[in-house]
């Protein structure tokens, strides 16, 4: 019995680690631990193609009376442009909407494979994508303002708050401290550190039904506590995938609202 | 698209902030990276004096100061 118990915990890794974020090569051809083409690339590939087909789609013969797609698609690039771009910058968001809209579907769709069954696992909760999205939004929000002011008098406008001179020395390290280094460090970590406790949370509660299910039989009832626990948390979590979507969006288009805002 | 206009209201800097413009994470950025940026100064000298963390503590309280006075100026009316 103990041993048959220790051979069946055995299947079920528990805790979870970071090991099983790294999932292995999906190609046939490739050794188990090659990390060229796993799941996570799929999805991100799968994404980016779900987002232009369906965007093409929609909008391949628009009617003045919206089809069922039209509408959805529209009502989507209408919320980030009127609730996100012009609310955050002002008339000029408008240049930026698509942008925004891009960054909101795609980051929305990629998060959203964390909950969708059998998939379960969102690219986000892997670094490197968070990472590369906020360099974007990063150079984009330093292009802008450059473009818009010229380098010294961007760097004068982000870099020097209003304060008396003797009081400078100790202000400027701040603003450039937390302006152009918190800034994208946090606009990466806030997403994909949302999207590993997500499935990490879910692993737990998932796996920790299995394990005591295996630890002993009597355990069984909070087992299903356990799973009951996950499925209430996947609501949990689709909460969060919009909500850091959103926030991405949002913190992107106030960044460039600073970015082109005159000094005050 | 979806029925509404974009607003007309022109955005000049004397017109209020929109709405929740990420104030809140602005806010609470230079309050850590003031304690942090002055705070590692400080541990720098003390370092190179040879101390054992007077300078950071005085730095981490002057960064502080520093980023309250900053949220006060760049975000307060």
């Amino acid at each position: 019995m103990t041993g048959q118990s220790i051979v069946l915990a055995a299947d079920v890794p528990f805790p979870p680690s970071v090991e099983d974020f790294y999932l292995p090569s999906i190609l046939p051809w490739a050794e188990h631990d090659n990390y060229w083409f796993t799941k996570i690339t799929a999805l991100v590939w799968l994404s980016a193609a779900l987002i232009i087909i369906f965007f093409l789609v929609s909008y391949r013969k628009p009617q003045l009376v919206p089809t069922k797609k039209q509408w959805f698609a529209e009502s989507i690039y209408g919320f980030v442009r009127n609730n996100i771009a012009i609310e955050m910058i002002g008339p000029r968001g408008v240049n930026f909407a698509p942008y925004l809209t891009t960054l909101f579907c795609f980051i929305l769709l990629n998060n959203f494979w964390g909950i969708v069954p059998f998939v379960q696992i969102s690219p986000n909760s892997h670094i490197a994508f968070p990472a590369f999205l906020a360099v974007i939004s990063y150079v984009m929000f330093i292009a802008v303002g450059v473009r818009q002011h010229g380098v010294v008098k961007y760097l004068k406008t982000a870099l020097i708050p209003p304060a008396p001179w003797f009081i400078l020395p100790l202000l400027i390290p701040i603003e450039f401290f937390s302006n152009f280094l918190v800034r994208p460090f946090s606009l990466a970590v806030r997403l994909f550190a949302n999207m590993f406790a997500g499935h990490m949370l879910l692993l737990v509660f998932t796996l920790g039904g299995f394990a005591m299910l295996n630890a002993n039989a009597w355990f069984a009832p909070f087992s299903v506590v356990s799973w009951v626990m996950t499925i209430a948390l996947t609501f949990l979590e689709f909460l969060v995938i919009c909500l850091q979507a959103y926030v991405f969006t949002v913190l992107t288009a106030s960044y460039v609202q600073g970015a082109l805002a005159d000094e005050h | 698209m979806a029925g509404q206009e974009p607003s007309k209201n022109p955005r000049g800097d004397d017109a209020d902030n929109p709405p929740d413009t990420g104030m809140g994470m602005t806010a609470v950025a230079y309050l850590i990276s003031g304690m942090l940026v002055w705070g590692g100064i400080g541990w720098l000298v003390d370092r190179w004096v040879g101390t054992s963390g007077i300078f950071a503590g005085i730095g981490a309280v002057l960064g502080i100061g520093g980023g309250v006075y900053l949220i006060v100026r760049r975000l307060g009316v």
